[in-house]
């Protein structure tokens, strides 16, 4: 689709008053403290790229690509302006006339294929054992990945041997009475990085009643595309999704992860496929995709014993920006987390501002990403929480890096891994 | 000089942490927040980023000796294409010059650098129970140095005035390189008559005598309780009636703000959830002081608003009042809302009349708006006759930006025939600077002489204020 044509180039930019209200909440900005860095400034680079008043080259995609895609600035435009999918259609215009070869090997071949990716990971897997730096260095992966891998090596957290594919069945029968029929979107972060958060949410779907499904030819949700500037790609792939779910009927796609719900949700499906023939068919797809603390709290309206023998926990919870900004969603797992027996929630500051992960982000912006970071982690130390719970894999990884970081004892977790951990403990199971 | 050596000779004297010099680099600084450099975007010659008082007499001595413009500027948030570079020049970013020096607890003073962003600076204020109280619209975005620069007021000027009432001293760094310290070298006096009074010249001078780079100010204990009314009007008329009446029965509220009905649907459409009832113009009064006081100012505009408004609330619990208050602050780029292909632009926005006149000049403004073809959503401080006029159109349509050049000539116009003036606290900048003989008379002519005294060689933000 050409990217004069995008509905957000195409009607949001001329909204922008450069009032600046986006340069005062962006964390990037905070940082930088050029204009270079303010939305408003990436939305003028933007309305220059359209005009032809700049030519599509690396260096206005790499002034673009500062941008954590966190959605800060769009939610506070008074304009009502989608600042991060004007970034990136940007992105994605210069991407076509600028192809880069490490991009096209990463994100069109091996994050479109989950077996590939799998086979990845298991690399990974195996470098780690050897050091990733050394492998990377043999294999010249350094020269195609974007980005200082040497300075980002700690960040990837240890790639588990097993994917959660690996070890979950397709179809997982719900204990008792079948309720409600779910399909799993089961995201390449939590099959790879995090198993354990995969099995948990099977485990406690399940374990209320849904026959949870997870499709097999199901693939990436796009996210990692269209922040990389392949936003065709995306497209792609959200159509493969929505034609691989639609076809199984479910009453909810369910995804534990903040980035794949926020790829799947209509908002974004609309930027991707707006005008599109799949239209229609992303609209009802989008309608049954919820996020899984949402579905837990709204739908099944989960409970568990007062009786449960859980530990008495302090437990902090940060905000990924793909599901407070993108959707809105801040107090459901605060309110499942509040149902856990022994669970005792301390708020953090500013549990919403962006630990700086974002994907690909601390591989490419390691510096900038790691300023990010500590800011958040002076705000989890400030709690004295022994755990930290977010939902998104990539959240999940960064703060993990950062109690490395800042020699801290505390564990990450997903809230449904506290939530399975509680129903396990219960006094009688079902 | 051109602008590769002109960027060679500056990395050369403050180094490259501080300078930027790539013409990628240079766009982002070819706007603010004006409708003119929306149209006509123009980068400067560089961008310097000074840490001290020091790199600014450097980029000053060096910029002096050249004869190259100077161009100060602080978030970017000004109307007025006050900061950008029309004429070409280094522009100076002061906003990461920004440390706090000194909060003086015991003499109710703080000293700043220019960058700091007003709303950090109340919250760092806040710890010690005191305020900066002008509160511009733009108080999470906009520095103090541009708020000084602009003599900025905000939504409780009615009670509190403007920026130049809280400034005691500066420092500031001429075109020549000299460095001044205005309101005494070391004073710290609140009172203050000793010499002519350079620190109210330089306030609202719109950086065209000199770079602002420290800032003395003083600070009021915060108020301990608040409350706002609202009062809705099916006549607009009623609305600076009651306005008169409130003020005579001796209450000086801290905000007297005013939402026409276009302002009314904006708002409403931009965050239903504060569900504003249409009407003809809505007033929100905010009274603050001691809660007794707060109580009995509050209960009294009620009743005295409440003889001609269609329906009044007087709310002190904080989430309404919270709610009521945010429906104000976000008008004004909430108006971006009311047209799908459209936005409010910054052009025409800032009259300011005599209060007797404001409903006459409202509606003027409507009858303007109609002859042009043009929705404009009003709203404004009409506590004080500030009225905020945001013409809505397709900005990237030709015919439509022709038709409300026009339309804004004649606003300006009209303020001035309403006895009242073009610019209330945003500024002139470049884009009120044609009506500087017609407002000032020969007066004009003794600013410009002013101006030459601290910049002969016109270097200092040219083509801007007079
Ligand atoms: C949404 C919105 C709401 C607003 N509401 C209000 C309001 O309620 N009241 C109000 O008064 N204004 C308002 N403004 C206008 C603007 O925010 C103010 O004028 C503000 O004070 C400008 O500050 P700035 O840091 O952005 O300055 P800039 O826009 O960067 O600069 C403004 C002027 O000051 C000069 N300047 C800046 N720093 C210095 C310095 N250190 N030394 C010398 N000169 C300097 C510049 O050269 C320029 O002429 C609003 C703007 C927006 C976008
Ligand atoms: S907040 Fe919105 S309107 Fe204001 S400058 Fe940013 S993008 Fe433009
Ligand atoms: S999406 Fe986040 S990082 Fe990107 S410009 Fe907006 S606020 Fe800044």
């Amino acid at each position: 689709m050409d990217f004069r044509n995008l509905p957000p180039v195409r009607e949001q930019i001329m909204k922008c008053v450069r009032c600046g209200k986006c340069r005062s909440v962006c964390p990037v900005f905070a940082e930088i403290r050029t204009e270079v860095a303010a939305p408003r400034g990436h939305v003028f680079m933007v309305q220059m790229l359209r005009d032809g008043k700049i030519s599509p080259s690396n260096e206005v995609y790499e002034r673009l690509s500062n941008c954590l895609m966190c959605e800060t600035c769009s939610i506070n435009c008074p304009s009502g302006i989608d600042i991060h999918e004007l970034n990136a259609a940007a992105r994605s215009y210069i991407y076509e006339n600028n192809p880069h070869l490490g991009k096209e090997l990463v994100f069109d071949t091996l994050w479109t294929k989950p077996s590939l990716l799998k086979a990845a990971a298991k690399l990974m897997w195996g470098a780690q054992k050897t050091g990733l730096q050394a492998f990377a260095r043999r294999t010249g992966l350094t020269r195609l990945l974007p980005g200082d891998l040497k300075k980002a090596e700690g960040i990837l957290s240890k790639v588990p041997s097993r994917s959660a594919r690996s070890i979950l069945r397709t179809k997982n029968s719900p204990r008792g009475e079948k309720k409600l029929k779910v399909g799993y979107f089961l995201g390449c972060g939590t099959d790879l990085l995090n198993p354990q958060v995969a099995l948990a949410t099977v485990e406690v779907l399940t374990y209320n009643g849904c026959e949870v499904i997870i499709p097999p030819e199901a693939k990436c949700c796009g996210l990692p595309h269209i922040a990389n500037g392949k936003l065709e790609t995306a497209r792609l792939l959200a159509v493969h999704n929505i034609k691989i779910f639609n076809a199984y009927d479910f009453d909810y796609v369910v995804t534990d992860c903040a980035s794949c719900s926020s790829a799947l949700s209509s908002k974004n499906l609309e930027f991707l496929l707006g005008g599109l023939k799949i239209e229609e068919e992303a609209k009802s797809f989008a309608a049954r995709v919820m996020d899984l603390n949402k579905f837990l709290l709204e739908v099944i309206d989960i409970k568990i014993s007062e009786k449960a023998k859980t530990k008495k926990t302090k437990v902090t919870y940060h905000d990924p920006c793909h599901l407070a900004n993108a959707q809105g969603i801040k107090k459901e797992p605060r309110e499942l987390l509040n149902r856990i027996p022994g669970v005792q929630l301390i708020e953090m500051a500013e549990a919403n501002r962006c630990c700086g992960g974002s994907g690909t982000y601390a591989l490419t912006h390691y510096d900038l990403a790691m300023k990010i970071l500590d800011k958040k982690m002076d705000s989890i130390m400030e709690t004295g929480a022994q755990k930290v719970a977010t939902a998104c894999p990539s959240c999940m990884m960064q703060i993990s890096y950062g109690m490395k970081r800042h020699h801290l004892a505390g564990e990450v977790v997903h809230p449904v891994e506290l939530v399975s951990q509680a129903l396990s403990s219960q006094p009688a199971r079902k | 000089m051109d602008r590769k050596k002109v960027g060679e000779e500056l990395l050369k004297r403050l180094g490259r942490e501080k300078v930027l010099t790539d013409e990628l680099d240079l766009m982002y600084y070819s706007y603010d927040s004006s409708f003119l450099t929306k149209l006509k975007p123009v980068p400067p010659l560089a961008v310097v980023l000074p840490k001290s008082t020091e790199d600014v007499q450097t980029v000053m001595r060096f910029a002096y000796e050249n004869g190259i413009n100077v161009i100060p500027r602080g978030a970017g948030t000004g109307e007025t294409g006050g900061c950008v570079a029309i004429n070409d020049g280094i522009v100076l970013d002061l906003s990461t010059f920004d440390e706090i020096v000194e909060i003086d607890v015991s003499n109710m003073q703080v000293i700043v650098r220019p960058g700091i962003v007003h709303a950090q600076l109340n919250k760092e204020l806040a710890k010690y129970n005191l305020f900066f109280p002008p509160d511009p619209g733009s108080s999470q975005m906009c520095t103090v140095g541009g708020m000084v620069a602009n003599n900025a007021s905000g939504l409780r000027a009615v009670k509190y005035g403007c920026t130049e009432q809280y400034v005691l001293g500066l420092e500031v760094v001429l075109p020549n390189g000299d460095i001044i310290t205005t309101g005494g070298l070391k004073s710290k006096a609140i009172k203050n008559v000793s010499g002519l009074n350079l620190t109210k010249l330089m306030v609202g001078s719109e950086g065209i005598l000199g770079v602002i780079t420290k800032i003395r100010l003083r600070c009021w204990p915060k108020p301990k309780a608040r409350g706002i009314a609202m009062a809705v009007f099916d006549n607009l008329d009623d609305a600076p009636a009651t306005v008169l009446e409130v003020y005579q029965a001796g209450i000086m509220p801290s905000g007297i703000e005013i939402l026409d009905s276009s302002a009314i649907e904006a708002v409403n459409q931009f965050k239903p959830e504060i569900g504003l009832p249409a009407a003809e113009a809505i007033l929100l009064f905010e009274v603050d002081g001691n809660p007794p006081s707060v109580e009995y100012e509050g209960n009294t505009i009620k009743e005295i608003a409440s003889r001609r408004a269609r329906l009044v609330e007087w709310a002190t619990d904080p989430k309404r009042m919270a709610e009521l208050w945010e429906g104000r602050s976000v008008t004004a780029a909430a108006a971006a809302r009311v047209r799908k292909d459209g936005s409010r632009i910054f052009a025409g926005e800032d009259i300011s009349v005599p209060l007797s006149k404001v409903a006459d000049t409202l509606r003027a403004i409507r009858k303007l708006g109609d002859k042009y073809g043009i929705k404009v959503v009003n709203y404004g401080h009409i506590g004080d006759g500030n009225v905020h006029s945001a013409p809505v159109i397709n900005p990237e349509n030709p015919e439509e930006v022709e038709k409300v050049q026009k339309l804004v000539h004649e606003i300006h116009l009209l303020a001035i025939e309403m006895g009242g003036t073009t610019t209330g606290e945003h500024g002139v900048g470049v884009v009120r600077r044609e009506y500087a003989q017609l407002e000032h008379g020969l007066a004009h002519k003794y600013m410009q002489e002013i101006k030459k005294v601290f910049d002969p060689k016109g270097i200092m933000n040219p083509g801007k204020l007079i």
